[in-house]
């Protein structure tokens, strides 16, 4: 049928596209092992900068090119060196959290200095049309294949047939065996980030250019489609980066095909896990190749944590306890309210993070589980809050186990995209699973909590932590805690031992599953309001930065990780539209000065 | 995290637009997105307050008590929206709350301005839940009850339109306004014949049309914000679909023009206002708008004007307390209005009445009234 040609060609042009945005993550992931999630905004400004030239200098395309390939050559450099390197010797989770804080101040830059208002980019190619199929290909995507070819190829000269591009492998390989050589590692480093970064301008400056549309919150969208391409083509490799792009993008297009668009990127994260749990090193590579890098063990660098003396814990949940009493401020409550369900999330997640050294980027799909799970049971069943709320937890534990199951076999950084795809995955069933979840319309009138005031909230999402925190303080002193700290160190010393993984893996997530499973839940009725857009990956990413801040495993970390991220965006409130980018700026001087978390991890 | 506590309280709250008038203003707060992905309808919010403040106040405001607006950032995030909610409520200066954006951050916080008693007018909800939040949950944002059926009597009477295919926004809006879209086309005499939804997030929708294009439409409905449908409208053309496209009135933007460049001349809208109208309140606002931004304005910016104009009239003629705005929108009548002409509350829905809307058609990439001749539609 004609059809099917034409929807393998729409794949082939949008995984076009995707190839551009994936092999600048594969070439930083092949020689820094990080996932630079600034990456996404480096594309936004590269698109910014063409916009700029075309609009004032109003310069030709291959003038605009040089400008845009120049100044995101420098900003990668700049990121480099101003956000990376200084963390050189802190664990290795801390760049990650960096080049998220890096993201973060670009976008609000952007948007402060050009409105969010969305701008058209007119490209400047000759108008005609090239039939193929039912439909037809412009002069724009046969750009976009060349750059991609181009990069490719050029990068492949680079990397096999220079001097610097044998440093930049060698680097990759064994960054200190390489130093040991008379590498200069810096200088790999910034080459690589200055590589990357002028492929990531171009490719925002070309799809910009694509859709005659730019606009400041395109950053976050753009990164996930390239983790996600180059994970499927292999992490780190540069042509798994482009085959694994094209991949993406006719799986996605013969989804839609099939099922409809709700349905694409259902289609594009189930490919994503099944992908890492049948062939972890990607569709493309040798199945002899040797295992990835663990990344357990040094992927969480011990430090000394700070103790904090139980006197001033007990006071301070004592303080905590009696100041809906003494303080007549309903919005400070209600901020604080948020702040401990934020913590409940936060401790799941430095449980399996921190503790078992599971990174996982998927814990709002937790969140969204016992949220629906909760209110449905309340609506639905007319179950009372007091028991929906547990029910809750208990089939979050259940059900976030099961769904992240597939991912126990994995290890560093492809955990946190697996659980990244499950997240995903949880948001997209709710959206189309209608008979259930009523689909985008949401749930409506959702009982309220017991005692429906704001200290009743408070004082229920206080004892919560309150007795969650108590439990897991129990857990991990005991010696299921030895072991799940084992597992993280090493697993395969810890397996040696005897210690079966995945059973403790899964205690370990049902336990945060439950965690979580309450959080969402009393959110869920707090709200009275929810559906599929409710509980974004953004709120994966605001958890993680919480227990990465408050240093991973650390118990009382997590709970002052979310007071502070809370905290900190209304303290700013009377900045208006510069509070996002102040708060992001804080984020980054608090990783730059406590790279192991405030309290240290443990 | 005592110090913590403590700053939060005393971070002065307020940025107010300057006031022109001595007296205490009167104050409405606002919850919307000024960061985040949502900012840029944030943005126009603030050009239609503003502008609505300068005429009201420009004339001695109210009683001769300045009106001015509280915008809190919410980043149209519920987790925000309500402790925005809290502070408003709190705040016995604020007499009114408006926003916040999208359903979810309006509908969390309606429990709390409920409880509070202070009115929640959610001028851009059109969640049909939104105001049975309670008695104090009001709106003005057209219901999509009210302008689907608009649309789809456009497209099917008007424009002679037999095979429909839809493309909606799948979020609450998107979806209550496909259902009612395709209900009232199919009472029309219509048959749809396929329908798809898409995330907010997509950019990239030609799988998707040509799966409609399979389906054999003879025109194509959005149901989309104005950035959607500039992409759609461009990649429509792409994938070799020819048939009209016939769009909501949340397209009608000059952002729509720009964005989708050529591919707009000959795509068929709707819209409440237009520049060229002969009455009084669109001319006063658009001549005033494009003085003030040099530009034309949407419908985000001018629903916002005319909410911070319903505000000043409800204070005015109820007087500038809680109560006098929550008994006032149960009585007020005609208000003038850019998107109704007068503008009148049907106390049990707390919505607006419906809007009538003026047919467009866009040409030589501007926006013009349809002149009243039926595209040429594929003959099936």
């Amino acid at each position: 049928m004609g059809s099917w040609f034409d929807y393998t060609v729409n794949g082939l042009i949008i995984g076009n596209i995707y190839a551009l945005l994936a092999v600048g993550l594969a070439l930083i992931f092949g020689v820094s092992h990080l996932i630079n999630f600034a990456q996404g905004s480096i594309y936004t400004v590269g698109a910014y900068i063409g916009w700029t030239c075309v609009t004032y200098l109003h310069t030709p395309l291959p003038v605009t090119m040089l400008i845009v390939l120049v100044g995101c050559a420098l900003l990668g450099i700049a990121i480099e060196r101003i956000g990376l390197r200084p963390l050189a010797g802190a664990a290795r989770i801390a760049p990650l959290l960096a080049t998220i804080g890096i993201g973060l101040v670009l976008d609000q830059a952007l948007q402060l200095i050009y409105t969010p208002d969305p701008r058209a980019l007119p490209d400047p190619l000759p108008g005609w049309r090239l039939q193929i199929g039912g439909g037809t290909i412009g002069a724009m995507d046969l750009l976009i294949a060349a750059i991609g070819l181009v990069s490719a190829v050029v990068l492949f000269v680079f990397l096999r047939y220079t001097k610097l591009g044998w440093a930049v492998r060698a680097t990759a390989l064994d960054r200190d065996a390489a130093r040991q050589m008379g590498v200069d590692t810096d200088a790999v480093n910034r080459t690589v980030f200055a590589i990357a970064g002028a492929l990531g301008g171009l490719s925002g400056l070309m799809v910009g250019m694509y859709y005659n549309h730019i606009d400041t919150a395109m950053s976050f969208q753009a990164t996930l489609k390239g983790v996600v391409a180059q994970v499927i083509g292999g992490m780190g490799s540069v042509p798994g980066a482009i085959l694994g792009s094209l991949l993406l993008g006719l799986i996605e297009s013969w989804g839609v095909a099939l099922f409809g668009s709700s349905y694409r990127n259902l289609f594009a994260f189930a490919l994503l896990l099944l992908i890492l749990v049948l062939r972890p090193n990607g569709m493309f590579a040798a199945s002899r190749q040797t295992p990835p890098e663990p990344l357990t063990g040094t992927f969480i660098a011990p430090s000394r944590a700070i103790r904090v003396p139980p006197w001033l814990v007990v006071a301070l949940t004592l303080l905590a306890a009696v100041l809906p009493l003494i303080m007549n401020s309903p919005y400070a409550l209600q901020t604080l309210t948020n702040a401990w369900l934020y913590a409940i999330l936060a401790l799941s997640l430095t449980l399996v993070a921190g503790t078992v050294g599971q990174v996982s980027l998927g814990h709002a799909g937790l969140l969204a589980i016992g949220a629906y799970a909760s209110a449905l049971l309340a609506l639905d069943l007319h179950v009372s809050v007091w028991l929906a709320v547990p029910t809750a937890g208990v089939i979050t534990a259940i059900l976030g186990t099961a769904l992240i199951f597939p991912a126990f076999r994995l290890r560093g950084h492809y955990v946190s995209i697996a659980t990244l795809g499950v997240g995903e995955i949880v948001g997209l069933v709710i959206l189309n699973w209608e008979s259930l979840t009523r689909g985008p319309i949401g749930l409506t009138a959702i009982p309220p909590l017991p005692f429906d005031s704001v200290e009743g909230a408070y004082w229920i999402s206080l004892v919560l932590l309150v007795a969650l925190a108590l439990l897991q303080v129990r857990l991990v002193r005991s010696h299921l805690g030895r072991t799940f700290r084992a597992i993280r160190d090493d697993d395969v010393a810890a397996r040696a031992y005897g210690i079966s993984l995945n059973r403790y893996k899964g205690l370990a997530f049902a336990v945060g599953g439950f965690a979580a499973g309450i959080s969402g839940a009393v959110t869920a009725h707090l709200y009275s309001y929810i559906n599929y857009e409710t509980f974004t990956s953004q709120i994966s990413i605001l958890a993680l930065t919480m227990v990465i801040l408050g240093g991973l495993g650390n118990i009382l970390g997590a709970i002052v990780g979310a007071v502070a991220l809370i905290g900190l965006p209304e303290l700013f409130r009377a900045t208006a539209e510069w509070r996002m980018l102040i708060y992001g700026i804080t984020l980054l001087l608090l990783i730059r000065f406590r790279p192991q978390g405030l309290l240290g991890t443990v | 995290m005592h110090l913590t506590r403590r700053l939060l309280l005393s971070v002065p709250a307020v940025l107010l637009p300057l006031p022109a008038l001595a007296a205490e203003p009167i104050l409405a707060g606002v919850s919307g997105p000024l960061t985040g992905p949502n900012a840029q309808y944030g943005a126009q919010w603030k050009r239609g307050f503003d502008l609505a403040l300068d005429e009201i106040n420009g004339a001695g405001g109210v009683t001769g008590r300045p009106i001015a607006y509280v915008f809190e950032d919410s980043q149209a995030d519920p987790r925000q929206s309500i402790t925005i909610a809290q502070k408003f409520v709190s705040d016995s200066r604020i007499i009114m709350e408006l926003g916040d954006f999208a359903s979810p951050a309006s509908m969390a916080a309606s429990p709390i301005y409920q409880r509070a008693k202070l009115t929640q007018f959610g001028f851009t909800n059109s969640h049909p839940d939104f105001t049975k939040g309670g008695d104090y949950m009001w709106s003005n944002s057209p219901s999509q009850a009210d302008e689907q059926p608009q649309l789809a009597a456009f497209a099917v009477q008007k424009l002679g339109v037999q095979r429909p295919g839809v493309l909606f926004l799948n979020t609450d809006w998107g979806r209550a306004s496909k259902d009612v879209f395709v209900k009232a086309a199919t009472d029309d005499g219509a048959k749809v014949v396929g329908t798809e939804g898409y995330l907010p997030t997509d950019q990239d929708f030609r799988p998707a049309l040509v799966r409609l294009r399979d389906a054999k439409p003879d025109a194509l409905i959005l149901l989309s914000y104005y950035a959607d449908a500039a992409l759609i409208a461009r990649q429509a053309r792409d994938v070799g679909l020819k048939q009209v496209i016939v769009a909501s009135s949340s397209i009608y933007s000059p952002k729509f023009l720009e964005l989708a460049g050529p591919a707009a001349n000959g795509v068929f809208t709707m819209a409440e206002f237009f520049p060229t109208e002969q009455r009084p309140e669109v001319q006063r606002f658009v001549a005033a708008y494009r003085a003030k931004y040099q530009q034309d304005p949407d419908t985000f910016s001018a629903i916002a004007y005319d909410t911070m104009i319903l505000f000043a009239a409800l204070s005015r003629q109820y007087g500038p307390t809680r109560e006098g705005i929550h008994d006032g929108l149960l009585h007020i009548k005609d208000v003038p209005s850019v998107l109704y002409g007068k503008v009148t509350f049907d106390p049990v829905t707390r919505r607006a009445q419906a809007a009538s809307y003026k047919f467009l058609l866009v040409k030589d990439n501007v926006f013009t009234i349809w002149d009243g001749v039926k595209p040429a539609l594929p003959a099936l």
